[in-house]
């Protein structure tokens, strides 16, 4: 018989407040790193789907891509030795649409790769947020620094850096516009250690892409709000069970002079929070999903599997330690205490 | 052997360092399946006596003995064991809880009691000490619904359904009126006798002494 159960039926309205407080906070932070990891695509998802593996640049660079020149013969030889490694650069620029209109763009080349567009000069293919704004196939662009012209060629899906769409153009045509020979970055992918390369810095893919400008500081603070409600939801578990159980101190010490055993006690208190939280984690979760179905198509959420998972155990786990702190009181509760308080 | 029995039994309370000594060396015998009554002033150490009995505070001197073994040298845990398997309790009041329905709570003390019977045997003998408590008719129902008489009478049902060898009561009719008092006196007489169970009870009450076998006058912690 479980008496934890019982007491959640006979206190509904109780239990159920509790229960709607987690639903609320959870989705909240179910939504919240939907747009954090939304944003981080929309910002960056030309690194972020690459595989995780290391980025090199300059040490003069000071760790910015922007000033970072990769040595011609350095580059050849980890090309050379190093099977799918690749040098690419990025700038951002603008390019003048038929009807004339600015558009701005990550300007990308790189050298041959599986993971990285390979254009013709006077080629271009673009990041597929162009084409919902009106861009299509064979579209001609034109840009100032380049005698001729780009004609659009396709566009890929998920291609965004710095918060804009990735226009991949041929090295010469780069060449031609920034006048740099050398690749600014040197990507390798695998799990193996680093490379101690002379003269390059090395980076892990979370750490290079805290190199963009706009990523880390809007990765931050997104971030803190979600651990900020973690805290919360892990305070108000902590509260709710504290004030619950100071109502059942003499309860609890009936129960211990007639004999239950104070882990006994602990049961029951968890098996309530374990199924309080799991209801409205099963709620907030189904809720966020149906977020995403009907968030507005230009609004960048991005909820994935992962992520719910992740933050579903944290809740549950801050859950547990909220509960069990709260729940410390019950340890000291002495059988006597009860009996001489007088009615229950 | 006797089934329960103190000797040289003491308590002393220390207030800041004020030392005071509350029961000073009792010796006392409860004799099998019979209710021995506590009575005395009050302040006289009644329920401290009884509460150290029942291995619900530790005493500062002596032994308690319940079949030859001394329980206040056990572990708390040994002594949980015991108090959930061998004693039962009732109280001036029914601490009942409120959650759980009349047969809940019985069924609740016989999980405590790790008393192993299947389903049918368990609705069984829940429905028997409910006949005998008279309260057959309210096994669906909530403490908050019942008299304070019938809350009692779960109390005793409780106190009783996994078949305990030593029964403690302290003033279990202190809040009822005489009535109901002698009704829950005559029914914990009848059930002690029938279940064998030995009862060390305290009463305030020279009307209740009529139903137990032993009357043991208490004055300023010693037995007079
Ligand atoms: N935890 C304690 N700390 C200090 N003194 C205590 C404690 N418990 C009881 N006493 C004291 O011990 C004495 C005996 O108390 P006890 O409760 O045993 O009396 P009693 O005979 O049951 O009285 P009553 O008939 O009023 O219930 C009292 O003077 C009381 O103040
Ligand atoms: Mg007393």
């Amino acid at each position: 018989m479980s008496i934890a159960w019982k007491e959640i039926k006979k206190n509904k309205v109780r239990f159920s407040i509790l229960g709607s407080i987690i639903f609320l906070v959870s989705l909240l932070t179910f939504i919240i790193s939907g747009l954090a990891n939304g944003l981080s695509q929309d910002n960056a998802a030309l690194i972020k789907n690459l595989p995780s593996g290391h980025f090199y640049m300059n040490e003069d660079a000071e760790e910015n891509y922007n000033l970072s020149r990769i040595d011609g013969s350095i580059r050849e030889q980890i090309l050379h030795d190093q099977k799918d490694a690749v040098a690419f650069s990025i700038q951002m620029g603008f390019l003048n649409d038929e009807s004339d209109k600015q558009r701005s763009v990550a300007f990308v080349t790189s050298t041959n790769s599986k993971w990285f567009e390979q254009v013709a000069p006077g080629e271009i293919i673009l990041d597929r947020s162009l084409e919902k704004e009106g861009m299509k196939v064979g579209d001609t662009l034109t840009h100032k620094q380049y005698k001729s012209s780009f004609v659009v060629k396709k566009f890929v899906d998920q291609k965004k850096f710095s918060h804009a769409p990735v226009a991949y153009i041929n090295k010469e045509s780069y060449n031609e516009i920034y006048r740099v020979e050398e690749m600014q970055l040197l990507f390798t992918p695998g799990e193996d250690s680093t490379q101690n390369i002379k003269g390059l810095q090395s980076f892990s893919n979370k750490d290079f892409l805290n190199t963009i400008p706009s990523y880390s500081a809007e990765q931050m603070s997104l971030n803190m709000i979600v651990w900020f409600l973690i805290v919360i939801s892990g305070m108000l578990f902590g509260i709710f069970f504290y004030m619950m159980n100071v109502q059942k101190i003499g309860l609890y010490g009936i129960l211990k002079a007639i004999g239950v055993k104070t882990s006994d006690l602990f049961k029951m208190m968890w098996t309530q929070m374990l199924f309080i939280t799991i209801l409205s984690l099963t709620l907030s979760v189904g809720s966020s999903q149906l977020f995403n179905k009907v968030a507005p198509e230009d609004m960048p959420y991005h909820l994935t599997n992962e992520t719910t998972l992740q933050l579903s155990i944290v809740f549950l786990v801050i859950g547990f330690i909220g509960a069990t702190l709260s729940g410390l009181q019950i340890k000291k509760v002495e059988p006597l205490q009860a009996i001489q308080q007088g009615e229950v | 052997m006797d089934i329960f029995s103190i000797d040289e039994l003491r308590k002393t309370f220390t207030n800041g360092d004020m030392k005071e000594e509350i029961l000073k060396g009792i010796n006392l015998t409860l004799k099998e399946g019979e209710i021995t009554a506590l009575v005395g002033p009050s302040g006289s150490g009644k329920s401290t006596l009884l509460t150290i009995a029942a291995g619900l505070q530790p005493a500062s001197d002596g032994k308690v003995l319940f079949n030859d073994i001394n329980i206040t040298s056990m572990t708390s845990e040994q002594v949980r064991d015991i108090r959930a398997k061998q004693f039962g309790f009732v109280f001036q009041f029914a601490h009942l809880v409120p959650f759980l329905t009349v047969w809940e709570q019985l069924s609740l003390m016989l999980d405590v009691s790790e008393v192993k019977i299947n389903n049918e045997k368990r609705e069984q003998e829940i429905d028997y000490i409910l006949d005998r408590v008279g309260l057959s008719n309210r096994k669906h129902a909530y403490p908050s619904s019942l008299s304070g008489g019938e809350k009692q009478r779960v109390a005793i049902a409780r106190a009783v359904i996994h078949k305990p060898k030593v029964l403690f009561a302290d003033e279990p009719t202190a809040s009822l009126d005489t009535k109901k008092s002698k009704e829950i006196m005559s029914l914990i007489q009848d059930l002690t006798k029938t279940l064998n169970i030995t009862t060390l009870m305290v009463t305030h009450d020279e009307e209740m002494l009529s139903y137990v076998d032993h009357v043991v006058r208490m004055s300023d912690g010693r037995v007079v």
